[in-house]
């Protein structure tokens, strides 16, 4: 359970990953010795011709290159900056009010804006000439007991209604939908209300008691066509409200992402925390700020929802902007049964595949079957495995059968 | 620091596979028990002794299913399973299962013989629970109903007065009776309707059967025996031939029996909801064929081992579920099950031309 709200935004160091799972290869553009400011650009990656900066987040001097664990488990460079805890900015250019659609798009690109929400069926930041809705996620429900905090919310959600309109007038969207929890606390609807009612927003409720993938039959309905795994394709921009503000801070007040709030729970800590922590702070720092673990043999470490996110095997790795959450609990193993082709997985697919039928195929290795049953639509939403009595790992099967496949 | 990798399980979703065998676990216990009462207050000859075979018969099945899948356990030198009561939760469902579906007058020894062939070879050869193609409780039944044929013979059962009453004979129903289950039955299942409706409610509720199956299995039946009944007992404005035609199909044999416990068995029915409807119609028209047809007076068994054996068929025939697909599932369903019910009312009467006319008219 969270019980407190805390800061660690001075990190002596900070440890800034040059690559992630998508940009692949980097140019990097400083040396070691050089002194770099915040926001300051330390190297370029590139997915194909897409090219992103890697930002500073801290003023100070480069003490070396280090190859490191990133949050995705995956050994990069990573850039290790000392701190120097001045906090001299680069500036960034600023806008005030009015703005054009390619002037947002820059900033998203300059500042390394593109990806931020990465679970599930949240999309990069990418805009197209297709580009025509937008949906942002307030809620935010995971288990066990992370949740949206509403206290930011209900602080910055005038900076949010403004990072939304940002949003939409980036994607240049016909609508512009925000999906919101039932339970949410009535403070924080009204004031999020209050900002959102003169602009052109649809606010949607949704039951989060009820985990069938309401967001993906809404953009579903919405955009009346077969959704493609990347929602991007389809014209749609799918994000988390957290990335509303970041837009908000970056075109208004020209900083980059250089902080974020990453929930920390999990029975292996002593605390659970949401803290505000400077981007590049190493994990471990945040557990010793926590008190460390507690005893407790066989811990899992699980970084992102639950449903969708990914496990590591270490904890030496850095928080990233796309980091939101991290669980560090017992592996309470539950047995798998036997599947007992109930069907309840076929049910609730959103993409409308039968992964049961693919978790068969791939037991026995038909890759026939495997490519006729449209395996490669998965949108790896994880409720296959959410509903699965028997507690399988239904996604994991789906995942194999994919990319052995496709 | 090093950490396991496995995915922890998700536990706000408590649906858990072994719950649902307990439920109908449950579920199984309560009916046999209520079955053995109702049987002692029926006014067959000998209600005392009827409900006491009974009753034996359920214990002798529940101990030989275990005992069976016991000694299977230490052959393969593996009985942790067993360890606790969960183990013996399924196979203790079976063998009650295959109790309920013998005629109360069975011999012991066959008794012993459909449970023993039931588990073994319907279920342990393929692997064991949720490996299996058949469900073997039908497995066992089967073996036993073709092998003892005439130490299983239960005369004069509602369905069989009404395949004779096809021939001429007479015969008026007393619904009251036919609601509790005061008739000679097929099997010892075979019980008071108010009593299978109730469990099947309770199991549908608790998703243990799915209404896609158990609903759609249901719908046929009484689509098809309306049909039937229509066409052979409708006397100008009289439709009291027919009623009593539906509800003999429906309350009595094995129809909700099946309903509840056994066409819904999940690991011997397909896994999409396109193909367990056609998995239900199908086994609904194949059993009602047998009913009107066949020598049989009871056609379950066979229609939902034959629904078993093309299951892996139908499974492989979908690609996707979406809207499309199953509006398209369901109307040429219904347009089968309602060709299927005029057919057969035809036959009945000998009109076979009439049908090859209508479905030359058709195409
Ligand atoms: S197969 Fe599973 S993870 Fe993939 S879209 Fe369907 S439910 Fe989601
Ligand atoms: S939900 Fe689980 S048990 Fe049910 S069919 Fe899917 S994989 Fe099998």
């Amino acid at each position: 359970m969270i019980t407190e709200y805390r800061t660690y935004i001075n990190p002596s160091k900070v440890y800034i990953p040059i690559t992630d799972s998508e940009y692949k290869m980097a140019n990097v553009k400083v040396a070691v010795g050089d002194r770099v400011l915040i926001g300051e650009k330390l190297a370029e990656k590139f997915k194909g011709k897409n090219k992103s900066p890697v930002l500073s987040t801290v003023s100070g001097k480069i003490l070396e290159f280090k190859d490191m664990i990133d949050r995705y488990g995956k050994v990069v460079d990573h850039v290790v900056i000392e701190n120097d805890k001045l906090y001299e900015k680069f500036q960034h250019k600023t806008f005030e009010h009015s703005i054009t659609t390619a002037e947002v798009r820059n900033v998203i690109n300059n500042l390394g804006l593109n990806k931020i929400s990465v679970d599930g069926i949240f999309t990069n930041l990418d805009f197209n000439a297709k580009s025509k809705y937008v949906v942002v996620n307030a809620m935010f429900t995971n288990e066990p007991f992370i949740s949206t905090d509403y206290e930011f919310l209900i602080k910055h959600s005038a900076e949010m209604a403004d990072g939304i309109e940002l949003l939409s007038i980036a994607a240049n969207a016909e609508k512009t939908i925000i999906l919101v929890d039932k339970f949410m606390p009535e403070e924080a609807l009204l004031e999020l209300g209050k900002e959102i009612v003169e602009k052109d927003i649809e606010v949607i409720t949704i039951d989060s008691k009820k985990v069938n993938a309401k967001d993906y039959k809404i953009i579903k309905n919405l955009v009346n066509e077969t959704l493609s795994v990347n929602l991007v394709d389809n014209g749609v921009v799918y994000t988390e409200i957290g990335a509303a503000k970041m837009l908000h801070d970056a075109v208004r007040l020209g900083v980059p992402v250089v902080t974020r709030k990453v929930a920390i729970t999990g029975d292996a800590l002593n605390i659970n925390a949401v803290y505000e922590t400077r981007i590049g702070t190493r994990f471990t720092e945040l557990v010793e700020d926590l008190g460390g673990y507690s005893e407790i043999k066989n811990m899992n470490l699980h970084i992102g929802s639950f449903l969708t996110g990914i496990q590591l095997d270490s904890d030496d790795f850095a928080i990233t902007q796309t980091v939101d959450s991290v669980n560090v609990a017992e592996y309470r193993g539950v047995d798998e049964d036997v599947c007992i082709k109930c069907g309840d997985c076929n049910d609730i697919c959103p993409a409308g595949i039968l992964p049961q039928n693919i978790m068969d195929a791939e037991l026995r290795s038909v890759n026939s079957r495997i490519v006729e049953l449209n395996t490669d639509e998965c949108v790896e939403c994880g409720l296959c495995t959410y509903v699965c009595p028997s507690k399988i790992n239904v996604l994991e099967w789906v995942r194999r059968a994919k990319r052995r496949v496709g | 620091m090093n950490f396991i990798t496995k995915k922890a399980p998700i536990v706000n979703n408590s649906q858990r596979s072994f719950k649902r065998a307990f439920t109908l676990h449950f579920a199984i216990i309560a009916t046999s028990i209520v079955t053995v009462v109702l049987k002692a207050l029926s006014s067959l000859e000998n209600p005392g002794e009827l409900a006491v075979r009974a009753f034996f018969m359920i214990v002798v099945g529940a101990l030989v299913s275990v005992l069976v899948e016991l000694a299977y356990a230490y052959s393969e030198k593996d009985i942790t399973k067993f360890k606790n009561y969960k183990g013996y939760v399924i196979p203790i469902n079976t063998g009650i299962l295959i109790a309920l579906l013998l005629p109360s007058i069975t011999p012991i020894y066959v008794l012993i013989l459909a449970v023993v062939v039931g588990v073994y070879a319907g279920k342990l050869v393929f692997g064991g629970y949720g490996y299996y193609i058949f469900n073997p409780v039908l497995v066992g039944v089967i073996f036993a109903q073709l092998s003892f044929g005439t130490q299983l013979a239960v005369f004069d059962t509602p369905l069989q007065l009404l395949k004779e009453a096809l021939n001429g004979a007479t015969t008026n129903f007393n619904i009251l009776d036919l609601f509790v289950g005061n008739y000679e039955a097929v099997a010892i299942g075979s019980t008071s309707v108010i009593l299978l409706s109730i469990v099947f409610i309770y199991l549908l509720v608790s998703k243990v059967i799915d209404y896609r199956i158990s609903g759609t299995f249901l719908i046929s039946v009484f689509i098809i025996s309306f049909g039937i009944g229509v066409i052979n007992y409708y006397v100008s404005g009289d439709f009291s031939g027919v009623f009593d035609y539906v509800l003999v199909n429906m309350i009595t044999g094995l129809t909700f029996f099946g309903a509840a416990f056994l066409i819904s068995e999940t690991v011997s029915s397909p896994t999409s909801r396109e193909t367990k409807i056609v998995y239900a119609v199908v086994v609904a028209v194949l059993m009602m064929t047998v009913r009107v047809l066949g020598d049989n007076a009871e056609g379950l068994v066979f229609a939902i081992l034959f629904g078993n054996m093309i299951t892996p068929f139908i499974n492989r025939t979908v690609k996707r579920s979406n809207k499309k697909t199953l509006i398209k599932t369901v109307v040429i369903s219904l347009v089968f099950v309602i060709f299927t019910s005029i057919a057969l009312g035809m036959i009945l009467q000998g009109r076979v031309e009439e049908i090859y006319a209508l479905v030359g008219g058709v195409l």
